[in-house]
């Protein structure tokens, strides 16, 4: 098989995992020196599919033989599709062809189980050797950490990559078990455990030389599929919460599950609404950027709102907050009145340092207006339906245009 | 009213600008234009440095102007005057969002930087085939800035490249790289204009298979790539002329599910269980 089909099907196989990050890496670059490659903390995307998704590394898997038999996986073992496998040096090959041209920012590299996890995992390894070793590339590296290996495996990887991820996929035992038999939800957080213990180990090692690579500096993380089994929002986001504080990941993808072809009966026909994935993302940032809780956004809900933000859905519950005076309210509280951004909470605190804040600020620090105005004071503006009660409200605010954009 | 050209690099506007702080110019009374559209008034010749102490800003403001310098509009150093003449009398905030004209600026800043992301993202580099001595070259580009970003934003492909000699050449200016030095060019030479153009119609059968495949039809959602990729960009990459057709394919049925119709039209192969999970597994999982 010629390396275009080949890059064909395994790219094909590899489209299901979110992620496409490039960023954290450290600062490093190749000017005047031999080799290829860059990187100065924060990702690039060079091109977008149709489906709104961002190219920023060539995402391929080595092979697509897998011994394994996860139902929403296009590359399970029964799935009839076709099969094909990259040896390590035409993964490095098209990666150096493609980053030269600046397609790409680097590779994420993942694989089908083959053999055994031990091997699998060598052989991912073997491609990030190879580009580091032979081809001095410093462009980025995201490798996929196959649970069951050898943790001596796992740690190599992490000097050579720059991020690793371990995807969780389901986040119950009995998701797992259901639908992806040979997983277990105790290796997967082994791995991720290997992981975070070798990061806390390089970055307390005082004695480190500056020339021994860091181990995974752009961290870890995972993936969920979202709408292939049962599982409600509230543990998806109770697990993501304890991923994050456990292991310090750096983020939590979802994934809306999609159909693949020859669907087995276990998984569903149809995908469950984007929107859904959209909502989780958003309650994700929310926990990650502004101090939320799972709990202070599901209140006594299983599934987050899809008409409106998980923000809104929160201050419309804690009505007695506000309005809020944003010439007096603490800064962590004007980041979570709806339609406020931490970054613009932080610009008005520093604003009225020097003036008093009126409302056209927030039209040019780009709020979203329409959803701040019923929830703020400012020393023009007083909202005139702060007496409406919150389902008059939720009606007046709910999302339609960002619905509509969602699906075409 | 005092009339100026306004072809000026950002540190020849700054001496102008100093000297006629020095003076005492208010910004109604002067005025940078175009060359090739003179004014009524006709222009009037730069002016003298002047003596004195050169009037105090905040650093932060000055650094603010230069990033706002090279967006590309008609009369762009008037804003800059302003706000720094604003500076020089006490307004320390005239250069932040908060203020009506810093507001402006800030927003010329930010579409500087990200015209020169859009530069990082979006050219795309043909490798020269042939080793011809006489052109000291593996690759190259062309691109077609919104802003005056080129002579410090390809610096980011010297980082980028090591020693790989590449060349961008653009409608207005140009940037050659030789392995260790860059060499910069307004206007970009006729010579290095017609390398890029000819680099640009080359095709790419090899991406534009990853692309096609990287793209899942049943999450079709052409508003979210427009959003991020603007037009003008998708134009000259190799992607951009199989968009049209994976978007109606995506719309007339293929968006069942994910998988690429190229690679529905291979056979596929089903393999058998391993015996137990230490099992070798079967011979055809192996090759
Ligand atoms: S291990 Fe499971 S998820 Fe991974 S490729 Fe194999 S079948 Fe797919």
């Amino acid at each position: 098989m010629d390396v275009t089909r080949k890059l064909a099907v395994l790219a094909d196989a590899a489209k299901y995992d979110a992620s496409c990050a490039s960023s954290g890496a450290p600062r490093r670059g190749s000017r005047g020196k031999a080799g290829l490659g860059n990187s100065n903390g924060t990702g690039i995307c060079h091109s977008y599919t149709p489906d709104g998704r961002c190219v920023s590394l060539l995402k391929i898997l080595l092979t697509n033989f897998c011994l394994y038999d996860c139902q929403y996986c296009v590359n399970r073992r029964s799935s009839d599709v076709p099969r094909a496998r990259f040896t390590p040096e035409e993964v490095a090959r098209l990666t150096l062809d493609f980053y030269e041209r600046n397609y790409v920012s680097g590779l994420f590299l993942s694989s089908g189980i083959i053999r055994s996890p031990d091997y699998t995992m060598e052989q991912l390894v073997r491609v990030a050797r190879l580009l580091r070793e032979e081809h001095g590339f410093r462009g980025y590296i995201h490798l996929k950490t196959i649970p069951e290996a050898d943790p001596a495996l796992i740690d190599q990887a992490a000097r050579f990559a720059d991020r690793l991820s371990v995807n969780i996929e389901l986040p119950s035992e009995r998701g797992l078990r259901d639908l992806a038999p040979e997983k277990q939800l105790g290796g997967i957080r082994r791995a991720m455990g290997t992981i975070h213990a070798g990061t806390e180990a390089d970055q307390a090692d005082k004695s480190r030389s500056p020339k021994r690579p860091r181990y995974a500096p752009g961290g870890q993380s995972t993936q969920m599929i979202v709408g292939a089994d049962a599982s409600s929002d509230r543990l998806i986001l109770d697990t993501a919460d304890q991923l994050y504080r456990r292991f310090r990941l750096k983020r939590v993808y979802y994934s809306a599950f999609s159909p693949i072809p020859n669907s087995p009966g276990t998984v569903p026909l149809r995908p469950p609404p984007l929107l859904r994935e959209h909502r989780l993302y958003q309650a994700d940032f929310l926990l990650r950027g502004y101090g939320f809780q799972p709990a202070e956004l599901l209140a006594d809900n299983e599934q987050l709102p899809l008409d409106i933000d998980p923000k809104l859905a929160w201050a419309l519950r804690h009505r007695d907050l506000f309005p809020l005076d944003l010439n007096r309210a603490p800064r962590e509280l004007i980041g979570r009145v709806p339609g406020i951004g931490l970054r613009s909470a932080e610009r008005l605190v520093d604003l009225r340092r020097h003036r008093r804040v009126r409302f056209e600020d927030l039209v040019r620090l780009r709020c979203v207006v329409a959803k701040a105005r019923p929830f703020v004071v400012t020393a023009d503006h007083r909202p005139r339906d702060a007496g409406l009660d919150s389902g008059a409200l939720r009606r007046q605010l709910v999302d339609a245009p960002v619905q509509a954009s969602l699906w075409d | 009213m005092r009339i100026l050209s306004d072809a000026l690099t950002f540190d020849a506007w700054r001496d102008q600008a100093r000297a006629l702080l020095r003076q005492g110019a208010a910004p109604e009374t002067v005025s940078w234009e175009a060359p090739d559209r003179p004014s009524l008034f006709g222009l009037s010749p730069p002016p003298d440095a002047g003596e004195g102490p050169a009037p105090r800003v905040p650093a932060a403001l000055v650094a603010a102007l230069r990033q706002a310098a090279p967006y590309r509009v008609a009369g762009r150093w008037n804003l800059l005057y302003r706000v720094l003449w604003r500076g020089a009398h006490g307004e320390r905030q005239a250069h932040l969002p908060g203020d009506r004209d810093g507001s402006a600026l800030q927003r010329r800043i930010k579409a500087v930087r990200r015209e020169a992301h859009h530069l990082h993202a979006f050219l795309r580099f043909q490798p020269v085939a042939d080793d011809d001595p006489q052109r000291p070259l593996d690759l190259l580009a062309w691109f077609e800035p919104a802003h005056d970003i080129l002579p410090w934003a390809s610096e980011h492909f010297a980082d980028r490249l090591g020693r790989r000699r590449w060349l961008i050449a653009t409608p207005l200016d140009g940037v050659w790289y030789d392995g260790e030095h860059s060499h910069y060019h307004a206007p970009c030479p006729e010579s290095w204009r017609a390398l890029a153009r000819e680099a640009r119609r080359q095709d790419d059968p090899l991406w534009r298979t990853y692309y096609r495949s990287l793209f899942n039809p049943a999450r079709l959602n052409p508003t979210a790539m427009q959003g991020h990729m603007p037009a003008r960009f998708r134009a000259h990459t190799p992607e951009g002329r199989d968009i049209p057709g994976l978007v109606a394919d995506a719309r007339r049925g293929a968006r069942r599910h994910g998988q690429a119709a190229a690679v529905g039209a291979l056979p596929g192969k089903a393999l058998r269980a391993p015996k137990s999970p230490d099992a070798p597994p079967p011979p055809g999982a192996l090759k």
